[in-house]
This record gives C-alpha cells, structure tokens and sequence, in this order.
C-alpha cells in the first residue's frame, strides 16, 4: 500500500486580491472541488500551507470560505519571501494549497453562548469567519461581541465590513489603536485593547472568548480576563508559530508537548498555561 | 542461538550484496568510520567503536528533494527502490531508528521514512568495548541488547553469535553457513546508568533554573549535537528552481539555531540560547516521552564526544538529580 504523500500541494487559482492596510492583502482564491490534497470544508480558525513553488511554503489562517463557489480567502501581511511572492502575484497566477490542517475555532461548544471576540491587528483574519458564521446562523448563538485594537486606524483590516458587522442582531464593535495620526478623524478608544475591557457587557458565565493577536496582547488580556472571572477553559487563543510541515514532524511549532500545527493552532487557555516559552 | 564463523562471513556479505544493498561500517581513513554503502565485503569494520553519524540518514537523509514541479510534468517524486541491509548496527542505533519511527511513522506517517524502512533489514552487532561517553543502559538497552533489530550478532572468539529477531532478520540469515553455537553468551562490558526517570520527575520543577543560562553561555549554536544524535529528527523544508520548474528540498534542522523559531515578521518565542539548549534538553527528556512514552535519548554519547565545548549531557541529567540545578 503506497501512503499519501502529506508534501503534494494542489493548484489553485488567485482570483482577486484586495487591499486591506499598507501592507496586508486579501486574497481570493479558487480550488477545484473534491480535491484530496486540499480538503473542504474547512473549519474557523484551522490553517493551510500555501506556497509560491520555487519561492517557498508558510502557513497561513483563512479569513473567509464559500464552499458553493469553491473560494476561499486568506488575509496576508506582506513580511517574507512567500508573502511578498504571493502579492507579486496577479490574479489568474497559481499557487498551491494544501491542508486545512489543526483545530479550529470552538464553534460547536459556542453553541447557545455568548461569544466575546478579542482581536489585535492582522489577528482579526481567522477570526472573520467566526463572524460570519454567527450572522449566518444567528439563532444558534447569543450575544457577539468584537473587540478590535490596532497600531493606527489604517491597520484596522476589514473596516468596510465593520456597519455589517454591527449590524448583526445583538452584536457590538468596540474598536481602540494605539496611536492616531494626525488629521486623522477617530472616534473610537486610543490604547492597548485591554483598554476596552471595562466595557465588556458579555458575562463570564455561560460564554465563549476566541482572541487573536500578538502574544503580548494575548497575555495581557488573558489576564484581564481571568481577573474579570472568565474561565481559563473558555478563553480560546489562536498561535502563531513557524512551520515547515504542517503534520506535527518538522518540530518548528513545538511548544513543550504540544504542537501548534496539530494540537492547535486554537487552544482554550487552560491548555497551555505552564507551557515553556510561551506568552513570554 | 547460532554460530557463524569468521570465515564464513565474506559468503554471507556477499549473498547480502547479491539480494539487495549492503550498507556497514567502512573505514573512510584511518580513525573515521562510517555507515557506506559496501563495495568488497573486506572493508566492512565490524570492529569500529562509533561512526560520529548515526545510521538515521539511510531513513532520513540529511537533505532529498520531496518532490520536483514542472509546468508540463507535473509532480515528480523522486522513487525510492530495492532492497537495504543495514549491518552492524549498536544497540544504541537501532534503538534511535525505533525512536525516529515514532514522529514518522505516526499518522499521517511520512511515505519516504515509510518506504525506506520498509525496505530496510537491520543487521544489528552487540559491543563487546563500552566507550567512556557511553550510557545506553539508561534507556533500557545495553550493550549485547538485540531488541529493536531484526537480526542480531554477538562478536566471540572465531566469529559471531546470531539470531534472527523477525522474519525479515530470518531471511538476510537464510543464506549464511550457521552452525549450533556452543559458546555461551559472553558478558556484556559495564556501562554505567543514569535514572532518567527521576530526572524527567523533578525536570519540569528546573524549567526556570539559572542553571541553563550558565551552561548555554558557553554553548556555539554549531548544532553538531543535533546532526550527530540518533534521535534528533526535526528538518527544515526550502524550494530550489529547477531549470523549468522547482524542488522542495527536506533538509536537516535544528532547535539550537537561532533561526528555528524566527517567524517572519521578526517575533521569535525562543530568544535566547538557554532557552533553545533548555529545548532540546527538555525535548528529550520531558516532551518526547509525553507524546511516545520514550525517552528521545539513545544513551551513544556521541554529543559528549563531539560537542567542541564539553556540553555533556550526562552532567547536566547528574546536576538535576544531585539537586545542583535547583532555582538559586
């Protein structure tokens, strides 16, 4: 019996792109249906492997995903080779998927609670469609609410789905940077998104956080909400951690016994707390 | 137990090469020995203390293409083929092959570990010498040890004590002259054990210790530890361009290099050199054995050996149970 090769990345298509910040892109990308190497559907919060054959292959989250007409999208920032070979990239050009690998968000324990998203930056992409689940399957979940912090008001990724986002029955955006420009008009908080915690209205019983950002935000707002009373169980976090294979081998996400790529890359806080080298 | 004469070895060496690959120590120049694929069966040196790397890049080689691209090819996997006996394996290797099993033949199990392996016969040779950086029984295992083999010799006077362990090993052994053996198994040399399971009790209780700070101040980041372990197996994947298209290359990694955990966007969990040389540390003798239920340690003393500036890690597992690593 010969063994499906885990390394063979299936062709895919980038049908458009659209810029969200200086230097952060979404993709749209197509993929032929029934593909082994790229399986479908995928759920929130797992990631991919996408490469630029010849450049390089990273992992990457997926910030939407419409399985009726075999697209998906993925939310890049523009900092490595992979990356900026991507954004050279034009629509029509290929690039090679394969996965979707890891665990995803808790959306089948979220169920029936109330939901507190805690974002910072361009951790908002994997967190997108938890958001569109919740408006598509309003009745299957309570309150929602958003909080989304950013270095300027530019770096806020997907501000113009920001009205619909609000518009969604019994949900709340809470929005803070750390710094306004000059000239520039902002009328939300200024500051780290822990800022906005004594505005949380979502209680700790009976609710479900799913927060992405960089790691010195998420410890701190870890704490923050711990002190607030949430349970380490019902805080889940999204990691982000180098990666070569994605199958839980190459050994560059290891974080003590866990892997990011397999046992993530979303872990509810109480998995990780006394892991080594770790929200540092 | 049976009993093949030295003189009978050059015509089972011979029939080995006839059915497939044989690949056994070999002497490249006066002091180095290394596993080589054998062209006379007189170079085969079943007398050699240590090869400075172990067999693991027969299964898992320091760097292969995984696949090539081409626009108008496709995918190409370069093919693996035939048929290897590996000979003259110690203890301690091939229980660093079974160590190497668990990442890559856990699902979804790597196809060309896979392949490989399969195809591989492990000729395992007892020690009749222990080197001063050994520590295999540590782990289980010991000098004239045949698990993890699938046939086994024992040196004596005159030739080998062997026995087929699998079916595999009773198939490389079906073509050798055996007679019954009437020599007694000798006695294994000393080699002195660690408690490893103690230290992996109380290992967690250090994670914070000064005492990795200190030890890595001297540590290069050369990372020969890692090339020359046995059990080490992390690799890094790079693409290559191809004349009209490109290769993934799979190459040999290591946690000790400041670059393993770097992400692009410049954010790195494992700044500092204590942190990355606590890694492997705590890899081996914390994490591993959580997720396998081994130890990702051999006990070959070959990091001992060739580390240039005297890490030896046998110290570092004495410091931790003699209480000298506590937290200042």
């Amino acid at each position: 019996m010969r063994l499906e090769n885990p390394y063979l990345a299936e062709e895919c298509v980038i049908k458009g792109s659209r810029r969200q910040t200086p230097d952060v892109y979404t993709y749209a990308i197509s993929y032929p249906r029934g593909s082994r190497r790229l399986r479908t559907p995928f759920m929130p919060g797992q990631f991919i492997m996408i490469s630029v054959l010849g450049i390089g292959e990273a992992p990457f989250s997926f910030s939407a995903w419409d399985d009726e007409k075999a697209i998906f999208e993925t939310t890049i920032r523009t900092v490595g080779n992979v990356t900026s070979a991507i954004m050279r990239r034009g629509e029509g050009q290929r690039i090679w998927v394969r996965g979707p690998y890891g665990r995803g968000w808790p959306m089948e324990e979220a169920r029936g609670k109330d939901i507190l998203i805690v974002a910072g930056g361009i951790g908002m992409a994997p967190l997108r469609p938890v958001i569109e689940m919740v408006a598509r399957n309003r009745r299957s979940y309570g309150g929602l609410e958003i909080l989304y912090g950013a270095k300027t008001p530019e770096d806020l990724l997907f501000a113009d789905e920001f009205d619909s986002w609000r518009s969604i029955p019994g949900a709340e955006l809470l929005l803070t940077v750390d710094s306004v420009p000059r000239g520039t008009k902002w009328d939300h908080g200024v500051g780290v998104v822990t800022t906005l915690f004594d505005k949380i209205r979502t209680e700790p019983n009976d609710s479900i956080v799913m927060m992405c950002g960089p790691e010195i935000m998420m410890k701190f707002a870890v704490k923050g909400l711990l002190a607030m009373g949430f349970r380490p169980e019902d805080i889940y976090l999204s990691l982000e951690r180098r990666m070569e294979c994605g199958v839980a081998q190459c050994g560059h996400c290891q974080i003590g016994p866990k892997f990011v790529c397999k046992d993530g890359p979303v872990f509810p806080y109480s998995e990780l707390r006394g892991l080594p080298d770790l929200l540092a | 137990m049976k009993f093949l004469s030295n003189g009978n070895l050059r015509g089972w060496l011979e029939s080995l090469m006839g059915m497939g690959s044989l690949i056994a120590p070999v002497d490249l120049e006066p002091g180095l020995t290394l596993f080589s694929q054998v062209r006379d069966p007189g170079e085969v040196n079943l007398e050699y203390e240590i090869t400075p790397i172990p067999p693991k890049d027969l299964f898992f080689p320091s760097s292969e293409a995984l696949f090539r691209f081409s626009p108008s090819r496709g995918y190409e996997i370069p093919r693996i083929e035939g048929e290897t006996f590996l000979l003259g394996v110690h203890p301690c290797d091939a229980l660093g092959i079974r160590l190497m099993d668990f990442p890559f033949l856990s699902p979804p199990a790597d196809p060309r570990y896979e392949e490989r392996r399969r195809r591989t016969t492990i000729i395992g040779l007892g020690c009749v010498k222990a080197r001063p950086e050994c520590f295999c029984t540590s782990f289980g295992i010991g000098p004239l040890d045949p698990s993890n083999a699938d046939a086994f010799l024992v040196p004596v006077p005159g030739g080998f004590l062997v026995e087929a362990k699998t079916g595999k090993g009773a198939r490389a052994l079906a073509s050798a002259k055996l007679k019954e053996a009437s020599i007694p198994i000798p006695k294994p040399p000393e080699v002195s054990a660690i408690d490893v399971e103690a230290v992996r009790k109380v290992a967690l209780s250090l994670f914070d210790s000064p005492y990795w700070g200190r030890l890595a101040d001297r540590c290069l980041s050369c990372k020969v530890c890692a090339y020359v372990c046995p059990s080490c197996y992390c690799f890094d994947i790079r693409d290559y361009p191809t004349r009209d298209g490109a290769e993934r290359v799979r190459s040999w990694d290591s946690c000790q290099s400041p670059l393993f955990t770097r992400q692009a966007s410049g954010y790195d969990p494992r700044q500092t050199k204590a942190s990355r040389l606590r890694n492997r540390f705590y890899h081996k003798f914390s994490y591993f054995p959580d997720e396998f239920g081994a130890f990702g340690c051999t006990g070959c003393g070959r990091c001992v050996r060739y580390c240039p500036v005297n890490i030896d890690i046998r110290e570092t597992l004495s410091a931790i149970l003699r209480g000298e690593a506590r937290i200042a």
